[in-house]
């Protein structure tokens, strides 16, 4: 057995999994937490996103909109991998195997490496565009990216359950 | 028309039968269904949390009204349709269903409160620093839809 395979095989046996996994309640009520909480997180990264693309907010310059929006994204990302990570916990022996949970971990890889790569680049400089109504190109190629592997996120984590 | 016929109607469109035909037709949809809600949660927390005086303090809370309302009537207009295509294929039961029905009450709550008390109050508060009124407005929009969505969830448990 993989050694993955097996990490994920004690997780699944392990008390605190197989409580959360036959309680009748804790499953669903994490699980709406984790769904909700896309609201806080993608939904304010989006905002964000959007800004750059110059479709909303275009008189606010783009470091305003990020110092209002990132503490949010972040509290989102919090509450998203607590609660993911708990579902997880319940299901990993499942989770390995499936393809939707793979693609999404791949996904939530790179739309993580995406606002890392950012950051370290164009956005060094973003006080030179900041006031822009439409930011530079290299800024709004990040901005489609990160709105194409977040859609990707929710799209692969709703799979999940049907496979 | 009763209302009870409107959802039986539903059910046996032709909507209605391709969605219960096909699991990934519903899939597809619910996928649809969740990232307009992504879109939807973010516009109202960021108006709301501006309205609150917690974000975005310097700017004009009627602007950031304006300007992602569109975003937000957008994402509820998409919302609507995606939810009219899931609820065909179970409207018999979710015409009995409680949580569909508490669903339905706090999103006509929220969308009338959104035009009416929740518009004035972006509209007096304009840049300056929210009044009593207007974080009481803020925080009873986050509340009605976040109610709209945890009754929502629960339609798919209870």
């Amino acid at each position: 057995m993989p050694l993955l395979q097996h990490l994920c095989q004690l997780l699944y046996d392990s008390n605190f999994g197989t409580m959360i996994r036959e309680s009748n309640n804790a499953f669903p009520i994490i699980e709406s937490i984790h769904v909700l909480s896309i609201t806080l997180l993608i939904g304010t990264i989006a905002v964000l996103d959007l800004r750059m693309l110059g479709l909303v907010l275009r008189p606010i310059p783009v470091t305003r909109v990020a110092r209002g929006v990132l503490p949010l994204t972040w509290s989102g990302f919090t509450v998203s991998f607590v609660t993911g990570f708990l579902l997880f916990w319940s299901e990993a022996a499942k989770n390995y195997s499936n393809p939707a949970f793979r693609a999404k971990l791949i996904l939530l890889a790179l739309a993580g490496l995406n606002p890392l790569i950012f950051h370290t680049t164009i956005y060094r400089r973003v006080y030179q565009w900041e006031e822009l109504h439409v930011s530079p190109w290299r800024a709004r190629a990040a901005a489609i990216a990160s709105l194409t592997l977040w859609s990707g996120v929710i799209i692969a984590g709703r799979a999940i359950a049907y496979f | 028309m009763s209302l009870h016929a409107l959802f039986m109607a539903l059910a046996h469109s032709s909507l209605g039968h391709a969605m219960q035909a096909s699991q990934w037709d519903f899939a597809i949809v619910e996928m649809v269904h969740l990232l307009a809600l992504a879109v939807l949660g973010g516009s109202v927390l960021v108006i709301d949390l501006r309205l609150l005086g917690v974000i975005l303090k310097g700017e004009s809370a009627r602007d950031i009204g304006r300007d992602l309302g569109r975003l937000l009537l957008g994402s509820l207009t998409i919302m609507v349709v995606s939810g009219i295509a899931l609820l065909s294929e179970e409207a018999g039961k979710c015409y009995y269903s409680a949580a569909f029905r508490c669903k339905m009450a706090l999103l006509a709550a929220a969308i009338l409160f959104y035009f009416t008390l929740h518009r004035r109050a972006l509209h007096n508060t304009g840049s300056g620093t929210p009044n009593i009124w207007a974080r009481l407005a803020a925080v009873v929009s986050l509340l009605l839809w976040l109610g709209v969505g945890i009754a929502g969830r629960a339609i798919g448990l209870l």
